[in-house]
C-alpha cells in the first residue's frame, strides 16, 4: 500500500477532465488526505485538450511521484501534447477508453487496458457528458473511497445530471468490480485515531482551494468592498467568484470595458474610502500602468493581483510563466514607488492578498500581487488556513483637530499623511496627477516639491523592508550555499531539495516582497555564501538581474531559469540542484 | 452658500477671455442653488484647460490622467452613492484619448440604476493647453499646429450625435458666454438620475479663429421643450425633448448654420 498516489486524467475539452479531477480532489479530502490538481489546457472553448495532475498524500510533508502511479484518459487524441506534464512509466495503471479513435494508441502503449468508459454511459442511456463518471466509479474503488461519500459529491455537484451521473457511476463501480483489473488499494487506509466517526480525534479542517479563490476568500476577509476587472484567463476566476458575492452584499463589483478603465474606478472607488482591487494577467497590467502611476503619485491605495501567463504580448493565455516581474517593478514612466508581493504556494495567495490590503492602506500606495497560473488554478486540498486569525490595518482618518486647517499630503515623521476620504465634512481637498503641493494643489513648475514629494512617496515604504516574515528562509543556515528564488517554483525548488534530501545542505531564501527590496534580510542570508543559485521561470532572469541590480551577489551566482509554457518540475530541477550542492 | 464658497483660493491659469471662467461661474452657481454642501461634492476631470477646474472649487476632487475622468468619476460615485459627482474635461480628453469610456458609462448600470454622474464638456475644438493642436472636434478648415496642408484633415468627431447613440439619458448643450443659462442645464443634469451629458461651446481666445468665435456669437438657438425649434430643413418644428428622432435633427444641423444651445434630449 502506497502513502501517496499520482494520478493523471486526459481528454478532449468539454468531457469533463477537470469535474471528474475535483470530484476526487473532494472525496480525497474528505478522507483527510492531502492532494493537489494542476491543470493543464488549451485557450479553445470546446475541443481542445485537458488534463489534470492530481496527487494525494496521507501527510502533508510526503511528496507524491512525478511519474503517474494511474492515468484515465477519456481521448487518446492528444496525449502526445502531455507528454512533459502526465509522465507514464511502466507501472503506471493506464486506462483508455475503447473507442475507435483510440484504438492506434493500444499499440504505442503497450500497458494500456482498453476500458469502456464511452459504451457504458451509453449503456445506461446517459449522454457522453456523464462518461467521466464511469471513470469515477472505477478510481472509487481503486483508490478505496467510501461510495456514501462519492455519492454525496455527485449529488453536490449538479442537480440536473444528478439520475444519469449516480447511474454512471454506479456502473463504473460495478464494471470494475466484475472485471479483472487489479483489486488493490492504492491508498492506505486512514489511521482510525484520526477518524472521527470512530471516536478518534478528528483532523485538521481542510478546505479545497486554488490560488484564485485563495485571494478572493482573503479580500472578503480582509472587508475588500469593490473589485473591477475585465475578463482574462487565468485570472477570471477572481471576479467569477468574488464579483456576486460583493454584490449580493451591496459591495461594488464591475467588469470595466478594459482594465485602464478597471483600475481608474478602483482609485476613484478609494478616494471615497473603498478597500478596492483590480484582478487582472500581464497585458491587463500593461495596460492598467497609467493608473498605478496615479496611485502612486496621488497615495491612493489599490490592490492589483496579476496571474501571470506567458508571454510577451498575448503569448500563451493558459500556461505559467514568470515574467511580469520587471513590469510590476519598474513598470510605468517617471519615479513610481509601488510595492510587489510574490506568494509561492495556495497559502501565500491568501496571507499575502490580506498583506497586500493591509500594506496598501496603510502605506496610501499601489501593491502588486504577483501569481501566476500555475498558483491561480491548482486547486489543493489543504489545512484551512482561512480560518486563522490575521490583522486587518485601516488607512489613517485625519484628527478632527485638523478641520479647517487639512494638508492631505503634509510631510509626518513616517512619511505618512491622514487621508479624509471623499464625503468627510469639513476636510474638502483636491488632489491630483500632477506634482502637487502639501494641500494638494498643483505645483508643476517647483523642481524643490518635486524631490520633497519624491522622497515621501519613496521613504514611506522604507519600515516595510525590514517586516521580517515576508522573507521566508529553509534549510541549513549554517550552509555555505545558497538558493534563492520566488513564486510558484520556490515550492518546486523546495520540494525538489526535500525530495532529494538536499534541504539539510542548503540553505533557502524565498523573498515574498520583491519591491522595496528587503535588502538586509537578504544580505544577512547572503553572509557567507560562497555559492548562490537562482532559479526562476523566464527566459531573461529577471528576479536574478533585480537582486544584482539592489544587492552584491557572490561571484559564484549561478542561474537557472527557462522561459514559461509548463511549470517546473521537481525532476526537472534534480539534476541542477544536486549538482549545485556537490 | 452662495457660489464663491465653492471657488478655492487658487487662481485659474486660464487666458483673459477664455470661456471656461463662465463654465467655473456656472457650476458653482447650479452647485450653490441645489444647496448642495461642498463636502458631499466630488468632481474628477482629466487632463487639459477643463481639467484645471477641481483645483478651483472648494469640494473634493481629482485633476486625474488624460481621458480617464470618467473611470475615476463612476468608482467614486459607486463606492460613494451619496456624493454628487462632477466630470470636467476638454473635447481632445473625452471625445480622443477618452472616448472609449463614454459609450459604456451611458449604458452601464449597476444594481439595476444607471450610472448617476454628470459630465461637463468644455468644447473649444482644440487642444489650448498644449498650445494649439487638431482635436477631434476641429473643424475641417481651421487652421491649427498640426493640421496637414497637403491633405484634407479628419472630418469632425459629431460627439452629441455620437452621445446621443450612445443612449445618453440627458443630453444638452450650453455656451460658456451665456453662464445663467448654462447654470440652469448643469442644475437640470446634476437632479437627472441617471448619465448627464452637457456639451459646452466655449470660445478659446488664443487658438479659435475669429471666424468661428463670430458664428458662436450670432448662430445661436435656443431650444425649449414646447416651443418652436429651427431646423434647417425649413419645416416648423415644436421642441420634445422626449422625442428621440427630433433630438437626431437638432444634433445633425451644421454648427454653422446653427447652435442649439438647451436640453437636447431626456429620457
Amino acid at each position: 500500500m502506497k502513502k501517496s498516489v499520482s494520478l493523471g486524467i486526459v481528454g478532449l475539452g468539454g468531457e469533463g477532465v477537470v469535474i471528474l479531477g475535483t470530484l476526487l480532489l473532494k472525496v480525497g479530502s474528505r478522507e483527510f488526505y492531502h492532494g493537489k490538481m494542476q491543470k493543464f489546457y488549451d485557450a479553445r472553448i470546446k475541443g481542445g485538450s485537458s488534463a489534470v495532475f492530481l496527487s494525494f498524500s496521507l501527510e502533508k510533508e510526503i511528496l507524491p511521484s512525478e511519474n503517474l502511479d494511474i492515468l484515465v484518459c477519456l481521448n487518446g487524441k492528444n496525449l502526445k501534447e502531455f507528454r512533459a506534464e502526465l509522465p507514464i512509466v511502466s507501472q503506471t495503471l493506464f486506462f483508455l477508453d475503447d473507442i475507435p479513435e483510440n484504438r492506434p494508441i493500444f499499440n504505442e502503449y503497450s500497458n494500456a487496458l482498453p476500458f469502456p468508459f464511452e459504451k457504458i454511459c451509453r449503456e445506461k442511456g446517459a449522454t457522453l457528458q456523464s462518461k467521466n463518471m464511469v471513470a469515477l466509479g472505477v478510481l472509487s474503488r481503486i483508490l478505496g473511497f467510501d461510495k456514501e461519500e462519492v455519492i454525496e459529491e455527485i449529488k453536490k455537484f449538479s442537480k440536473k445530471y444528478e439520475e444519469q451521473n449516480l447511474a454512471c457511476f454506479e456502473a463504473g463501480l460495478e464494471f470494475s468490480e466484475t472485471s479483472e483489473l487489479p483489486s488493490w488499494q492504492l491508498l492506505k487506509p486512514i489511521p482510525p485515531q484520526r477518524d472521527p466517526a470512530k471516536g478518534g480525534m478528528p483532523g485538521l479542517q481542510k478546505i479545497i482551494i486554488d490560488g484564485n479563490e485563495a485571494v478572493v476568500q482573503a479580500a472578503l476577509k480582509v472587508a475588500c468592498t469593490c473589485l473591477i476587472a475585465y475578463p482574462i484567463t487565468p485570472a477570471s476566476e477572481i471576479m467569477e467568484s468574488l464579483g456576486p458575492k460583493l454584490l449580493s452584499s451591496g459591495k461594488v463589483f464591475v467588469q470595466a470595458e478594459d482594465e485602464i478603465a478597471a483600475a481608474g474606478l478602483c482609485i476613484g472607488a478609494s478616494l471615497g474610502g473603498a478597500k478596492s482591487m483590480v484582478s487582472t494577467s500581464g497585458p491587463g497590467l500593461d495596460l492598467l500602468m497609467e493608473m498605478l502611476g496615479l496611485a502612486s503619485q496621488a497615495e491612493i491605495p489599490l490592490v492589483i493581483v496579476d496571474v501571470q501567463r506567458a508571454g510577451p504580448a498575448t503569448g500563451m493565455p493558459t500556461k505559467t510563466e514568470q515574467s511580469d516581474l520587471f513590469t510590476a517593478i519598474y513598470g510605468g514612466h517617471g519615479d513610481t514607488p509601488r510595492v510587489v508581493l510574490a506568494p509561492y504556494d495556495t497559502e501565500g495567495c491568501y496571507r499575502l492578498t490580506i498583506e497586500a490590503f493591509n500594506i496598501s492602506e496603510y502605506y496610501q500606495t499601489p501593491v502588486i500581487l504577483l501569481s501566476d497560473q500555475n498558483l491561480g488554478q491548482t486547486l489543493v486540498s489543504t489545512c484551512d488556513f482561512t480560518s486563522k486569525n490575521y490583522q486587518i490595518i485601516e488607512r489613517l482618518k485625519p484628527d478632527e483637530k485638523e478641520k479647517g486647517n487639512y494638508r492631505r499630503y503634509i510631510i509626518t515623521p513616517n512619511f505618512i499623511s491622514p487621508f479624509a476620504i471623499f464625503g468627510t465634512p469639513g476636510f474638502c481637498w483636491q488632489t491630483s496627477g500632477l506634482t502637487h503641493q502639501e494641500t494638494g494643489a498643483p505645483a508643476s513648475e517647483s523642481a524643490e516639491l518635486q524631490q520633497k514629494m519624491a522622497e515621501k512617496r519613496w521613504k514611506k515604504l522604507l519600515p516595510l523592508t525590514k517586516q521580517k516574515d515576508l522573507v521566508k528562509t529553509f534549510g541549513n543556515p549554517k550552509s555555505k550555499i545558497g538558493i534563492m528564488s520566488w513564486g510558484s517554483s520556490a515550492k518546486t525548488v523546495l520540494e525538489s531539495l526535500q525530495e532529494q534530501g538536499l534541504l539539510s545542505k542548503v540553505k533557502v531564501c524565498i523573498p515574498e516582497l520583491l519591491h522595496p527590496l528587503p535588502e538586509e534580510e537578504i544580505q544577512s542570508f547572503l553572509k557567507n555564501t560562497k555559492k548562490l543559485c537562482i532559479c526562476e521561470l523566464n527566459y531573461s532572469g529577471q528576479f536574478a538581474r533585480h537582486l544584482r541590480a539592489w544587492i552584491d551577489l557572490p561571484k559564484n551566482t549561478r542561474i537557472y531559469s527557462r522561459a514559461g509554457g509548463s511549470p517546473f518540475t521537481r525532476s526537472e530541477l534534480k539534476d541542477w540542484l544536486s549538482e549545485v550542492v556537490k | 452658500m452662495t457660489y464663491t464658497d465653492y471657488l478655492s483660493k487658487v487662481e485659474p491659469i486660464w487666458c483673459k477671455g477664455c470661456g471656461n471662467f463662465g463654465i467655473l461661474k456656472a457650476t458653482c452657481l447650479a452647485l450653490s442653488n441645489l444647496e448642495i454642501p461642498p463636502h458631499k461634492i466630488g468632481i474628477v476631470s482629466g487632463i487639459g484647460c477643463s481639467s484645471r477646474m477641481p483645483g478651483y472649487l472648494s469640494t473634493y476632487g481629482i485633476n486625474s490622467l488624460h481621458g480617464r475622468a470618467i473611470p475615476i468619476a463612476t468608482g467614486l460615485k459607486l463606492a460613494r452613492p451619496d456624493l454628487t459627482v462632477l466630470v470636467a474635461g476638454g473635447d481632445g480628453d473625452l471625445f480622443s484619448i477618452g472616448a472609449g469610456h463614454l459609450p459604456h458609462v451611458t449604458r452601464r448600470k449597476f444594481q439595476e440604476k444607471p450610472i448617476d454622474i454628470t459630465c461637463i464638456m468644455f468644447d473649444n475644438h482644440v487642444y489650448a493647453l498644449t498650445k494649439g493642436q487638431t482635436s477631434p472636434t476641429t473643424f475641417s478648415d481651421q487652421k491649427t499646429k498640426t493640421t496637414d496642408f497637403s491633405s484634407p484633415v479628419d472630418p469632425l468627431l459629431d460627439m452629441l450625435s455620437f452621445m446621443h447613440s450612445s443612449e445618453s439619458g440627458f443630453l444638452a448643450q450650453g455656451i460658456a458666454t451665456d453662464p445663467s443659462h448654462l447654470t440652469k442645464l448643469i442644475e437640470e443634469a446634476i437632479k437627472y438620475k441617471g448619465f448627464s451629458f452637457i456639451n459646452v461651446q466655449t470660445p478659446c481666445p488664443t487658438h479659435n479663429s475669429e471666424e468661428w468665435l463670430k458664428i458662436l456669437k450670432e448662430k445661436r438657438i435656443y431650444v425649449e421643450a414646447g416651443k418652436e425649434v429651427y431646423l434647417p430643413d425649413g419645416e416648423r418644428w415644436i421642441h420634445d425633448p422626449q422625442d428621440w428622432e427630433l433630438a437626431c435633427k437638432i444634433l445633425k444641423t451644421p454648427m454653422n448654420q446653427g447652435i442649439h444651445l438647451g436640453i437636447i434630449y431626456k429620457k
